[in-house]
């Protein structure tokens, strides 16, 4: 509160006990001011202490008046109104001190505001002064420090080192002189060198590029030149294809079978390359070829990025139709066939026979079972007529059966095979071989795949020298194969005809009037092979096995039928064929109550060797039926007559024998001697 | 009825000659050692092979010893003889097990033709004169002294070859059976025909669809057993008379005594046993379809090997331990 304010108010009575004396004389001082009353004036002179002192003793004394007139009040009387009104009056003087005091301590408390409030004033100025002034020093000591760490461009390029610099820069710039001293200068100069050299640079860079661009060019056109080569040179290849067939040096055609060679699976090459050095050094009639379409061999191996994103490709198309599946069964088919696929390539081998017969094999090779099959097929210079019974000779499924013992080619040499069988119900390889090729132990030898008895192998390598060590006998034995083959399919022709062919090679072996004939010759089933009742032994042995092939012959001579069983080997004609026998004639005489029939197979079955004629015994078959006629023959002749039974015998005795029986058993001569013409034993 | 098919296994060339050899083996003759521990046994290849009857195995040795087959065997206390195509070989039992045994001798009696070599089909053992008598194809019988190797006789009268020999200890006389029909004794010390008995000439024992040879042949003493193509008869040799005809069909290879029953084998699969009265006391089957000789191990010195060996028409050879059934084969 301002002075002007307590000028303005009322002067006011002031009644105080102590120093009225003081108040006369604070109004003359407070005259000579002005005729103001200024309480605010008085306060500064007033002690608060004796104020304080002064309150208390207010209270008191209203307290005790306030007591006096409450006991006047209560006593009653009249001049109690008196003290009462003198007491009131007292205690209207006090409460106007009181009063007074109240408007000091207001007053003190104004004054103690007004004089904090304006020191707190000054502190804030002060204050604002000295955060302005600080935030100054801030401001200018950033600015110090920005300027202290400004960077010039300048020093970021590399500028050469001193020592280069006034090696290289010449006087007119580098103005050593002047440098050396001021830093400045040094610097400046050292820049100016700089950008000269740059400029120089650029220029250069600028021709360069240019030669650059020139030089491509020129390689362009040559490129051009030796691209329109090739063709060129393709078409006098061409033209000088016919000049080869004329000099008779294929280079072009092996040429372009090693180009085709080269995407053969790994086994299909052993055989490839071990069959042409084979047709090369050994034998001029084999001709080797491969088949199929190389592109598709290309397709097969994709590049493994590219089959990962095919896969995760696949995956999602799978997700998407889900509800498309195909069902089980189609499914387990289609694994089947993946399975089973096979290398689009394929090898053939053409082995020609001296006779013009040609054995046609086209070996295949199955990617995920890692063996090779093979596929026969025979052609002959001529049209062969087939016999009824030759049905079986030449067909592509079992003409190579047996080429070494065992070797039926229906089962897969691979053991590792079963186990991925299984995964997808193939049952056997036997169920699909007519389609696939038979998948021979040669064949396999023959491309360099081993497989070990017992343990199935992870990966079989292929390898060149178990395939050359067989190539050789394998081929032979192919060839063998065939013409034996061949010449049966001819015999069989004439036998079905009743007619044994003997050559006349061979007609040494047996005598010159043979009266028991060949009636009949027929193919039998090997079930019906096995029930019949003579021929026990021979299954008991093992020898009648289901890759055999079984014929039924019947001689006869009058009333005497002979039955004969036979046994053809695939291995024909290194392994007999075995013969059991049944006559009937006065009664069933098999091996089993006649010794004489029994001694009669052995003749056949055991001393074949002697029927083999020469080599290649092709002969063997039919020397053998000769034979059994001569032995029929031999046998109802010499058949001791019954003096029972009335009547000449049925056979007279025209062969000459030195004894009819001898030893023990009451043998027959069943030997024929050449050029002597009788018959003994052995 | 389904037969059982045995595995086929991979045949070679060899594997199928010997698997044909072994079906058209016939085995003639067997003859057991002085020790009565080894069997031997002479096949129509050649081949004589020796058992072990105590060990019961395979052959222990098989010798390719005769050119022809080996049609009959004795043995001596020391040596093996064996006879067939011709020849006598002899063999010392001590060798025969080892390997690339050579004979000891061999000899040939003196035949007339030279056009054919006949053969020998039975040997029999003279033990009083230490000599051997052969007889087979040329229709004589030869006796050969064991000591000298000399053949001191030759007894002719057969018409036709020879089967089988008997030994009839008493007297001593040798009777043979031929081809011819007739059984003939022949004393040793005269050198001469005794006795002819021709089988086929009486109606009850003749059977003519059979023929009229004698196979087989036994006797003891005054009783005489002979089959063949007649029935198999027992005759009382001294009246020549056909005392019991034993009612088998099929012809007998082989017949012998053994203690009081006879046994015989032919054409058959069986070893018959017959009561001297005429009555079949067993027909025990063998494993062959037809027989050819028995022989019985009644060596001293081996009592546990006694047994009855069976062979004929097949590669194996019957063990019966006891005549009642085959307890198993030997296989050649």
């Amino acid at each position: 509160m301002s002075s002007e304010s307590s000028k303005k108010r009322k002067p006011k009575v002031i009644r105080s006990d102590g120093a009225p004396a003081e108040g006369k004389r604070n109004r003359s001082d407070t005259e000579q001011e002005g005729k103001y009353y200024s309480e605010e004036a008085e306060v500064d002179l007033r002690d608060p202490g004796r104020d304080y002192e002064l309150y208390k003793y207010t209270c008191q004394e209203l307290q005790r008046l306030m007591a006096e007139i409450q006991d006047l009040k209560s006593r009653g009387g009249k001049d109690v109104a008196i003290e009462i009104e003198e007491r009131r009056i007292q205690s209207c003087v006090h409460f106007m001190t009181l009063k007074k005091l109240n408007r000091l301590a207001h007053i003190r408390l104004k004054k103690g505001r007004d004089q904090t409030h304006e020191a707190k004033q000054k502190v804030d100025a002060y204050h604002l002064q000295l955060q302005n002034l600080l935030y100054e020093v801030m401001h200018l000591q950033k600015e110090i420090t920005k300027c202290l760490e400004f960077k010039s461009k300048h020093e970021e390029i590399d500028l050469v080192s001193l020592e280069e610099f006034y090696k290289e820069a010449p006087p007119d710039i580098s103005k050593a002189e002047v440098t050396m001293g001021d830093p400045h200068q040094q610097t400046l100069a050292r820049l100016d060198w700089e950008l000269e050299q740059r400029k120089r640079l650029a220029e250069k860079y600028r021709e360069c590029l240019s030669n650059k661009e020139k030089i491509l060019k020129e390689i362009e056109v040559k490129k051009e030149y030796l691209s329109s080569l090739q063709p060129r040179l393709n078409s006098i290849m061409q033209a000088s294809l016919p000049v080869q067939e004329y000099l008779f040096m294929p280079f072009d055609q092996a040429h372009k079978q090693y180009e085709t060679a080269r995407h053969l699976p790994p086994p299909l090459y052993v055989l490839f390359v071990q069959a042409t050095a084979y047709g090369q050094a050994c034998d001029k009639t084999l001709s080797v070829a491969i088949e199929g379409s190389v592109d598709e061999a290309k397709a097969l191996f994709k590049p493994p990025e590219d089959s990962q994103d095919d896969e995760s490709d696949s995956d999602a198309e799978e997700e998407q139709t889900t509800r498309r599946r195909p069902t089980l069964g189609v499914q387990l088919d289609d694994k089947r066939k993946e399975m089973l696929k096979r290398h689009p390539l394929s090898v053939m081998l053409d082995l020609k026979c001296k006779d013009d017969s040609v054995l046609h094999l086209t070996f295949y090779y199955l990617m995920n079972l890692n063996i090779m099959t093979v596929k026969a097929k025979v052609t002959t210079a001529m049209e062969l007529i087939t016999p009824i019974s030759a049905g079986d000779l030449l067909s592509p499924d079992s003409v190579l059966s047996c080429l070494y013992p065992g070797d039926h080619g229906k089962k897969t040499p691979n053991p590792a095979n079963q186990y991925q069988f299984d995964k997808v119900g193939i049952l056997t390889l036997s169920d699909y071989v007519l389609e696939l090729g038979h998948p021979y132990l040669w064949v396999q030898k023959l491309g360099g795949l081993h497989f070990p008895k017992e343990q199935p192998q992870q990966t079989v390598i292929a390898d060149h020298s178990l395939s050359a060590s067989h190539m050789e006998t394998t081929m032979k034995l192919l060839k063998t194969r065939v013409q034996s083959r061949l010449a049966l399919h001819k015999q069989f022709a004439s036998l079905e005809h009743g007619i044994v062919p003997v050559t006349s090679d061979c007609q040494y072996l047996f005598p010159a009037k043979v009266v028991s004939r060949l009636v009949k010759w027929v193919t039998v089933a090997h079930e019906d092979y096995m029930e019949l009742h003579f021929t026990k032994d021979i299954v008991d042995a093992g020898l009648a096995g289901d890759t055999n092939l079984y014929y039924m012959a019947l001689i006869e001579r009058g009333t005497a039928k002979l039955q004969a069983a036979v046994v053809l080997n695939p291995g024909y004609s290194s392994i007999p064929p075995v013969f059991q026998l049944c006559l009937n004639w006065k009664g069933e005489k098999t091996n089993s109550n006649d010794d004489n029939i029994r001694a009669m197979e052995g003749e056949v079955n055991v001393c074949y060797k002697e029927l083999c004629g020469p080599w290649p015994s092709h002969q063997l078959l039919t020397n053998q039926l000769q034979r059994l006629c001569v032995l029929l023959d031999v046998y109802l002749e010499t058949e001791s007559h019954d003096d029972s039974v009335e009547g000449p015998k049925e056979f007279p005795q025209e062969k000459m024998c030195l004894r009819l029986f001898r030893g023990p058993s009451r043998m027959k001569p069943f030997k024929y001697n050449h050029p002597q013409g009788f018959f003994s034993h052995r | 009825m389904e037969r059982a098919v045995p595995l086929a296994v991979p045949l070679g060339q060899t594997e199928v000659f010997q698997a044909l050899q072994r079906l058209h083996m016939t085995i003639f003759s067997q003859s057991v050692s002085p020790c009565g521990k080894f069997l031997a046994a002479g096949n129509n290849y050649g081949q004589i092979a020796i058992f072990s009857l105590s060990s019961a195995l395979s052959s222990e040795a098989k010798e390719e010893t005769h050119d022809g087959p080996v049609y009959s065997m004795v043995s001596t206390d020391r040596h093996l003889l064996s006879a067939g195509d011709g020849e006598v070989k002899a063999w010392l039992w001590a060798e025969m097990l080892k390997k690339g045994c050579k004979e000891l001798w061999r000899r040939q009696p003196p035949y007339r033709t030279s056009l054919e070599v006949p053969e020998i089909n039975a040997l029999l053992l003279v033990p009083k004169e230490n000599s051997l008598i052969l007889a087979g194809g040329d229709c004589q019988l030869h006796t050969m002294d064991l000591e000298t190797g000399t053949f001191t006789r030759v007894l002719r009268g057969h018409t036709d070859y020879i089967h089988c020999l008997a030994l009839r200890e008493r007297s001593p006389e040798v009777l043979s059976g031929g081809e011819d029909g007739a059984v003939r004794l022949w004393d040793l010390r005269t050198a001469k025909e005794v006795q002819t008995i021709e089988v086929y000439k009486h109606e009850e024992c003749s059977r003519p669809h059979n023929g009229r040879w004698i196979g087989c042949l036994a006797t003891d003493s005054d009783w005489m057993v002979c089959g063949g193509g007649p029935a198999l008869t027992l005759w009382h040799l001294r009246s020549s008379t056909p005392t019991t005809i034993f009612p088998i069909r099929a012809p007998q290879k082989h017949v012998t005594f053994y203690q009081d029953l006879i046994l015989s084998a032919g054409q058959g699969r069986c070893v018959n046993q017959w009561q001297l009265s005429g009555e079949l006391k067993a027909q025990v089957p063998g494993s062959s379809p037809g027989l050819l000789s028995l022989s019985l191990n009644q060596q001293p010195a081996a009592p546990e090997c006694k047994v009855l060996t069976a062979a004929g028409n097949s590669c194996r050879v019957d063990v019966f331990t006891n005549l009642g059934y085959r307890a198993f084969s030997l296989s050649f």
